[in-house]
């Protein structure tokens, strides 16, 4: 992706909006060859690890290695130290690159990485043609590195400009991190057309009114995001009785969209079309529907494969599902991964279904097919769940939770949550003779193992055994429905209080 | 500043199963997941009116909220900032 072009045609045409800051593309371009020049040598030996929060400062970084074909690896910025050290070393990586703190003179802070030379497990080379390394957001453990290829960056944000319409002057919101797949709709596609990208710096991300406030005074025209910036949104529009006009394109996407939201949705954006997105960070996005703005939907179908996607549903034994029923989507997208860095993790997600003649992705998602052909989620085919747009699995945690000497046994299920999508809830039995646990210890633990969304919302510490099904494994339906009526039960005893 | 009445709404409201006084006064708020995203905003909202702190001048540092004792330190500073200007006066 070159701003080359953009910074000679037009260059005065903004480029990013951030708070008070304004670049224009000259600016730009010419931030990111004051930092190329900051970046170490090139020898060939690896790409270079990228921890920068949002700002215009780290998207002009990242252009800056873009721009001198530096592969770069970008794990989430909030990472614990020792996942990132293992992660840049599974990638080879030959420095970590950051951005200081204001205040400091420093432009970039550049740490060399001692890469051991015989790792017991040297994975592939990673493709030279790949210039984005992403990772998945895996709860515990290493997250599994996706190498993004250069053709199919291009051809998705070719899809992407086209399909809503991005063009030179176009305001696009940039709501979700940098290091989310997400982010080459909102930044990157934008910039590679000429567009205006308005950043949602991360600490600014859950402030209702500041949010309508950007929105508004940028004059934003394309919003993606999961459900949680809608929600907020319309939170501070509706209590001010304001609407965002300006809008002309929605994307909602990440996880289901509660039909209540949808039609606040609708009224907060008068003039905007309002679009279904499904995707995850392997194959980019495969589907799209447009959502009826009239309302009347319960859920919303996937809805129509983007040019040159395939796809198919397969049973619990692996052949391909026909007609009505339920499966497991499998995809191939123009845009998607050859494989994770590490091909030992590919294991049996990525496969040639029957008959074709290409690898396809198992999303793990549960697509039902109706009679006549529309297509719905139906949920996950494994443990994971969404918690913040950061994919989660119930099981990891329950390990996790399990490493406290103290712990016996521990169930892990998700709620349903207007907010987050979803909300974990962690119930769990102490060992006998244990000193008293609570959930703050079990807290502190959480935090030492696991990343902070995967840290459940709620904690329950009983002495009482676990409700188990007939096999014997743990009833997390039971487990679900009882904290739901608890919770329902508090939170009417809550509204006669205070009536 | 008293931290009593703050822990008993911390716990009150993000901790019912524990009391006040298992709640350390450097406990980590925001790391262990007790004060999430949008809780944070809660708390910050609490700590200012039960300080006569104006919300709209408080910048939105998660790092002041982090602890009983980070909080006890910020409402301390802001006292003083407001105090200052009166006593010139």
């Amino acid at each position: 992706m070159s701003l080359s072009r953009h910074a000679q045609e037009s260059p005065d045409a903004e480029a990013l909006v951030s708070g008070d800051t304004r670049l224009t593309y000259r600016e730009l371009a010419d931030r990111s060859i004051e930092l190329a020049r900051l970046l170490p040598p090139d020898t060939g030996a690896g790409p270079l690890c990228v921890v920068a929060p949002k700002s215009p400062e780290a998207v002009a970084l990242l252009l800056a290695c873009f721009r001198d074909r530096r592969q770069v690896l970008l794990p989430s910025p909030e990472l614990g130290t020792d996942v990132l050290h293992r992660l840049a070393a599974q990638a080879r990586c030959t420095h970590l690159v950051s951005i200081p703190p204001e205040g400091t003179t420093d432009a970039l802070s550049v740490t060399p990485l001692n890469t051991i030379p015989t790792p017991p497990a040297p994975p592939a080379s990673p493709a030279p043609s790949a210039p984005l390394l992403l990772t998945t957001s895996g709860s515990t453990g290493l997250p599994k590195i996706v190498p993004l290829p250069e053709d199919g960056m291009d051809r998705f944000m070719a899809w992407a400009t086209t399909h809503f319409g991005t063009a030179p002057g176009t305001r696009v919101l940039s709501y979700a991190p940098l290091n989310f797949d997400l982010s080459l709709l909102d930044v990157w596609a934008t910039l590679s057309v000429g567009g205006t990208v308005v950043l949602v710096p991360p600490e600014r991300a859950t402030d209702s009114a500041r949010l309508l406030a950007t929105l508004t005074a940028a004059r934003v025209q394309l919003v993606q995001s999961v459900p949680m910036l809608f929600r907020l949104l319309a939170d501070a529009a509706e209590g001010a009785g304001r609407t965002l006009p300006d809008v002309r394109h929605v994307l909602l996407t990440g996880e289901a969209t509660p039909p209540e939201l949808l039609a606040r949705t609708a009224r907060l954006f008068p003039s905007a079309r309002i679009h279904n997105v499904y995707g995850c960070t392997e194959t980019n996005d495969s589907f799209v529907y447009e959502v009826e703005r009239a309302g009347g939907r319960t859920e919303l179908p996937l809805g129509v494969p983007l040019p040159g996607v395939s796809w198919t549903l397969l049973a619990d034994d692996g052949r391909e599902l026909t007609g009505e029923g339920t499966g497991e989507l499998v995809v191939r997208t123009p845009f998607q991964t050859d494989g994770y860095l590490d091909p030992a993790l590919n294991g049996d997600r990525f496969l040639r279904p029957p008959g074709a003649d290409a690898v396809h992705y198992r999303t793990g998602d549960l697509v039902h097919r109706a009679a006549d052909g529309t297509l719905t989620l139906r949920g996950r085919s494994d443990f994971q769940v969404k918690v913040r747009g950061v994919r989660t699995n119930l099981q990891d945690v329950e390990q996790a939770l399990l490493l406290h000497p103290d712990v016996d046994e521990a169930v892990v299920v998700a709620l349903p949550d207007p907010e987050a999508g979803a909300r974990l809830h962690a119930v769990v039995r102490p060992t006998r003779d244990s000193a008293r646990l609570n959930s703050l210890v079990l807290r502190s633990h959480c935090a030492r193992h696991l990343p902070r969304t995967a840290i459940p919302g709620s904690l329950e510490i009983t002495d009482e055994p676990l409700p188990r099904t007939s096999t014997g494994k743990p009833d997390r339906q039971s487990i679900k429905e009882r904290q739901s009526a608890k919770e329902r039960q508090l939170a009417e005893e809550h509204q006669l209080a205070k009536g | 500043m008293n931290s009593a009445p703050l822990k008993a709404w911390i716990v009150q409201q993000f901790v019912p199963d524990i009391t006040p006084a298992d709640l350390d006064d450097d406990y980590d708020l925001i790391d262990s997941g007790v004060v999430d995203s949008l809780r944070l905003l809660r708390l910050i909202s609490w700590v200012c009116d039960a300080n006569g702190i104006p919300l709209d001048e408080v910048p939105i540092t998660p790092d002041n909220f982090r602890s009983v004792n980070a909080i006890r330190a910020f409402v301390e500073s802001s006292a003083q900032s407001q105090a200052s200007p009166a006593a010139t006066g």
